[in-house]
């Protein structure tokens, strides 16, 4: 088959559906519009009358923001870990998925961070951070690492766009496209026309960036895992937290992308390229870290629970009265739930894996929340308060309203990029559909020898 | 800090600062259950000034806990001699209800025939309140006091005199006094006994550190005597038994500079990574000029692979 | 015992000699021209919660001043960069009996007049702690430490929060970026966090020192500061000046000397004699706030019940007391 029509071919396929958007995916995007314009209003709130609007009090200063902000950096690292992975071991079936983990990656690094700010008392001193940095703190190596982390995921992303931004370039003005769309592909494929020589040097750095990818996404784990696990907390200071956080982060990751694929299958109607293989393969890859995290967790609790230092047995204490249906949900049903469904072959359906991932999800927020919360509910000297908000925290509708308006801009973002670019790269399609031709070729001279 | 201002103390007395002020409310109040207490005191001090002190307190006759300090109020001081009255100066109550004054070393004193200095502390009279009045007796005592070392001993000896009006030294007696060991927030009293015959000799047994360079302050104090007033001396002695200073490591995890591996670390760490940024980008370069060269070459057939 | 009788008699009659050369700096500055008091009156409300000094003037009118007003040493202002370099040549320690606490509740009531906290805003608080299940709880006045590994000081991104060579540890409120990791990281709960804007946040009546912690911040951390301006003129803190009972003994450790106003003592001899110990020393923090334990106590554990209802509330969980209220001794 000729390189150059199987391009047209597929642009025909991918190309990105500006000219059309149908009433239903209007109302959706007002209504994801309408939840961000909630949260712009919850954050004006906070901003003009201080955390106070907040469930956040002496004791327990950081609440869900903080949850969320673990959540989706999480998310985005071990997007970037797997995506780096699937382009460095050459996987046979990253065609499909890579595309989908590289946007996850990078939008959830762009929304995770913006929590973080939300728990800073003073948004506009943002830049003492530059202006009197202290290497000392945990903070400054977060702040150094997530932005090291936005500036790989960005040219990593844009490489693996390259060829594409190419092909539609090359094609787009046989549709009715409008112009500045047209120019944008124009600037960003940079001249690039599938040369011996441009495509071998993009092969080379796509590949060094993915290794630097992985080593970054396990650094800026670790730096988060430090963050909790560097204070004299209980439940925090622990040398098992940063592969514990790796290993968590990559569960959640790879449940949310499992989401995200079921998603896009189903409303990009890709199911000829997602296919129940990928969620097979996901499948059991999240079997396998769940059982590595669920691992991670026993031992983390029961060596707490085991050697009975009197504040750790205060948390513990905690965990398994006021949190106990919590614990259960995040540590048992979390954990379990998915390992139960998964570890039998005939479950691994499109459907139960998505299933089990969306209890992994749900789980391992609950689990973050048990990490935060009740450490900061016991410190080592007793509270001893009247007033109960400072004692327990409570989430307020601000938070949760940020904490909505957090997916909703996911979701927007993801569907505007779904617009003007293909999701499943085009050119990795290209990739094996050329292995394939080389294998034949190969086969085919050594049987006419 | 504390000579520095005994320098300036005339000045500085009886210029009236500001006092920041945010709310005040003034209300008409019925005085007569409050009376009046008006106390005059006089020490002289460490650099032999003379401190005159006003204290001018309004107390509730059925509670004694509520008191109400006069603020504001001028004090008039002044050295009488027989029906003469020299004005000293004159300072006005602080919001504790003290007015002060200080007089330096080389102030003149009207003296009596028996060496007496007659002070007086005066209010004069408002619409609401009644004049005040009060007055001190005191003769000039001079306290010398000595710190040395005797056969490796450390002595503290005081001794106390009048000076007559023929200049000469005369040695009192029968005062009790006081030796205290001053320290950066407190007096720590470390001996009592009374001058005879003009002396009185204490020998320090116990040891303390004293500064961090090894000095003590010692001082010895006559209380309200009744020929003499109050009395301080104090001097500087290096007596002390240094302690080990602490000193702060400059790198460590909660100074400014953080310890030297760690810049280093982390310099190696972004140096690598953002040259690899660089590196990335140099070759997008490269590949952007190729794409640019092609397009202006004339069309060719080109195979790609 | 016998010596220290004989010490506080002698402090007695010293205390005029005392007061005449300490009020020497403040007189000075507090001698002023009534009309300034009367002047303001309109311009600013009474802040409700503000306590209130009462005085007289030469005409006979009472005038009510806010008692936020004490303490304030314009004179004495140290800059933000001074007050990251500490008093020369000096190391303050803090030195808390437990055995003569009776929550009198004075020490935070002072701290709080002295930095205009509200009510609820404590950098000194009372807890009350019971080591194990057979031994009564005391009364345990718990401050900032001032470590000297201080893990509020190593997290901090800015170095909003600075260890000086003096031993103390304070917040700048004008670089703090509110992050909060300090708050997490302070073993001691010693840190509280400006949630809201309030009113006197807007004083600006004098320039900002992190000396005085006054007027504060929204949405940053303060916390003890062991009255840095007070030390400068050679007075206690706030906490250690209002005890009734002379709990509190501050000094430095160079001179290994520690007062509590009443009593001059020395600090090694003291903590040797009495087994001074610091609060969970085992997390290596090195507080320089030193603790006399709690034994041969001077007062029963229900005479500090002697406080207001919101206050007693707030002990209502600890066994002992259940106990107590059982038998109806609170
Ligand atoms: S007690 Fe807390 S706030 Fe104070 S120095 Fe120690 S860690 Fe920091
Ligand atoms: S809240 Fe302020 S003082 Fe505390 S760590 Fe953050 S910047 Fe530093």
């Amino acid at each position: 088959m000729n390189i150059q029509s199987r391009k047209r071919e597929l642009f025909k396929e991918f190309a990105p559906r500006l000219e059309t958007t149908s009433t239903v995916s209007k109302i959706y995007i007002s209504f994801l519009i309408a939840i961000i314009l909630v949260g712009i209003y919850a954050f004006y709130l906070q901003m003009s009358e201080g955390q106070i609007v907040t469930g956040m009090r002496d004791n327990v200063v950081w609440g869900i923001y903080e949850v969320n902000f673990i959540l989706l950096v999480c998310i985005s690292y071990s997007g970037a870990f797997i995506s780096g992975i699937l382009h460095f071991f050459h996987t046979p079936w990253k065609t499909a998925i890579a595309r989908i983990v590289e946007i996850i990656t990078v939008l959830s690094l762009l929304i995770g961070p913006i929590y973080i700010l939300l728990c800073m008392g003073r948004l506009d001193r943002l830049h003492y951070l530059f202006m009197y940095p202290r290497i000392q703190s945990p903070i400054t190596w977060d702040i150094i690492a997530i932005i090291t982390d936005i500036v790989a995921c960005f040219i990593y992303l844009y490489l693996t766009f390259i060829p594409d931004f190419a092909i539609l370039r090359d094609h787009c003005e046989e549709r009715d496209i409008p112009k500045w769309v047209k120019k944008m592909y124009k600037t960003l494929a940079i001249g690039y026309q599938d040369t011996k020589t441009q495509r071998d040097r993009l092969h080379k750095i796509t590949r060094t960036m993915s290794a630097i990818i992985i080593v970054l996404a396990i650094v800026a784990y670790t730096v988060l895992a430090w963050i909790f696990s560097l204070t004299l907390q209980p439940g925090w200071n622990s040398t098992i937290f940063a592969p514990y956080f790796i290993v968590g982060g990559l569960f959640s990751g790879v449940a949310f992308i499992i989401v995200t694929m079921y998603l896009v299958r189903k409303f990009y109607k890709l199911e000829k390229y997602i296919r129940k293989m990928h969620f097979k393969v996901g499948g059991i890859i999240l079997l396998i870290l769940a059982m590595l995290y669920g691992y991670f967790t026993f031992t983390e609790y029961f060596s707490r629970w085991f050697s009975h230092k009197a504040i750790d047995t205060d948390l513990l204490d905690k965990l398994f009265t006021r949190y106990f249906w919590e614990f259960i949900l995040a540590n048992y049903v979390g954990i379990l739930g998915p390992i139960g469904i998964l570890f039998f072959k005939k479950l691994r359906t499109i459907n139960w894996v998505t299933i089990a991932s969306v209890i992994a999800l749900v789980g391992i927020w609950i689990n973050r929340y048990l990490i935060v919360i009740p450490t900061l509910e016991t410190p080592y000297v007793p509270i001893q308060d009247t007033r109960v908000d400072y004692i327990f925290y409570a989430a307020s509708w601000v938070e949760i309203a940020l904490s909505f308006a957090g997916i909703a801009a996911f979701l927007l973002m993801f569907t505007l990029i779904g617009k003007l670019v293909p999701l499943v790269p085009m050119n990795y399609i290209l990739d094996s559909h050329l292995e394939t031709n080389k294998v034949k070729q190969k086969v085919n001279k050594e049987i006419s020898e | 800090m504390k000579s520095n201002l005994y320098n300036h103390t005339f000045f500085i007395s009886i210029i009236a600062a500001l006092l920041l002020c945010t709310n005040g409310i003034a209300q008409q109040i019925d005085l007569s259950n409050y009376s009046m207490r008006f106390v005059f005191k006089t020490v002289k001090q460490a650099d032999n000034s003379r401190l005159l002190e006003v204290s001018f307190i309004g107390f509730n006759d059925a509670d004694r806990k509520d008191k109400l300090p006069v603020f504001g109020a001028e004090i008039q001081f002044l050295n009488v001699l027989n029906d003469e009255e020299i004005i000293l100066g004159s300072s006005k109550t602080s919001k504790e209800g003290t007015a002060q004054l200080i007089l330096l070393e080389n102030q003149k004193y009207a003296t009596d025939e028996q060496g007496y200095i007659n002070l007086k502390a005066r209010f004069n009279s408002t619409d609401a309140l009644s004049i005040e009045e009060a007055d001190i007796m005191v003769k000039d005592l001079h306290l010398d006091l000595n710190l040395s070392e005797i056969d490796s001993v450390k002595t503290v000896t005081l001794t106390a005199f009048t000076i007559n009006s023929l200049g000469d030294k005369i040695p009192v007696s029968d005062l009790d006094v006081i030796i205290n060991l001053n320290t950066m927030l407190s007096k720590m009293n470390i001996n009592e006994g009374t001058i005879i015959d003009g002396t009185y000799t204490f020998e320090m047994t116990e040891s303390f550190s004293g500064n961090t360079k090894g000095e003590l302050t010692i001082s010895s104090i006559i209380e309200e005597n009744d020929e003499y007033g109050n009395i301080i001396q104090e001097k500087k002695v290096q007596w002390g038994t240094i302690n080990k200073q602490v000193k702060f490591n400059d790198h460590s995890l909660w100074t400014k500079a953080a310890p030297i591996w760690m810049y280093v670390l982390l310099s190696i760490l972004l140096l690598g990574v953002y040259i690899n940024f660089i590196y990335t980008i140099v070759n997008l370069v490269k590949i952007k000029r190729e794409g640019d060269n092609i397009k202006t070459e004339p069309k060719k057939n080109y195979t790609v692979y | 015992m016998k010596n220290k009788q004989i010490e506080e008699g002698a402090t007695d009659r010293r205390k005029f000699l005392k007061l005449g050369l300490l009020t020497s700096f403040t007189a000075i500055a507090s001698t002023s021209i009534i009309t300034n008091l009367a002047a303001q009156e309109e311009e600013t409300e009474k802040e409700a919660t503000g306590e209130v000094m009462r005085l007289l003037t030469p005409d006979g009118k009472i005038v009510e001043v806010s008692a936020s007003n004490i303490n304030k040493y314009p004179e004495a202002f140290i800059t933000p960069e001074e007050s990251r370099k500490g008093i020369p040549d000096r190391k303050f320690v803090m030195v808390i009996d437990l055995a003569k606490c009776k929550n009198a509740r004075k020490c935070v009531e002072g701290c709080q007049k002295g930095h205009n906290l509200d009510y609820h805003q404590e950098f000194m608080q009372i807890k009350l702690i019971q080591d194990n299940p057979l031994a009564e709880p005391y009364w345990f006045p718990k401050n900032c430490m001032h470590c000297d590994e201080p893990p509020c000081v190593k997290v901090c991104p800015t170095g909003a929060t600075f260890k000086r060579e003096d031993n103390i540890v304070l917040v700048d409120n004008e670089r703090c970026i509110g992050c909060k990791f300090c708050v997490t990281s302070c073993p001691y709960s010693a840190r509280i966090f400006n949630w809201e804007h309030k009113a006197k946040f807007d004083d600006k009546s004098q320039p900002y020192s992190p000396e005085t912690n006054v007027p504060g911040a929204t949405g940053t951390v303060m916390k003890c500061d062991f009255c840095p301006d007070l030390l400068r003129q050679g007075l206690l803190p706030h906490c250690a000046q209002s005890c009734p009972e002379g709990v509190i003994y501050f000094g430095d450790r160079n001179e290994d000397i520690v007062t509590n106003g009443a009593e001059t003592v020395r600090f090694s001899e003291l903590i040797n004699k009495r087994g001074g110990y610091r609060h969970l020393e085992h997390l290596g923090t090195k507080p320089n706030v030193y603790y006399l334990p709690a034994v041969d106590k001077l007062y029963e554990l229900e005479d500090g019940f002697d406080v207001n209802e919101e206050v007693k509330e707030r002990y209502k969980n600890v066994p002992y007391v259940q106990e107590l209220k059982k038998q109806g001794k609170i």
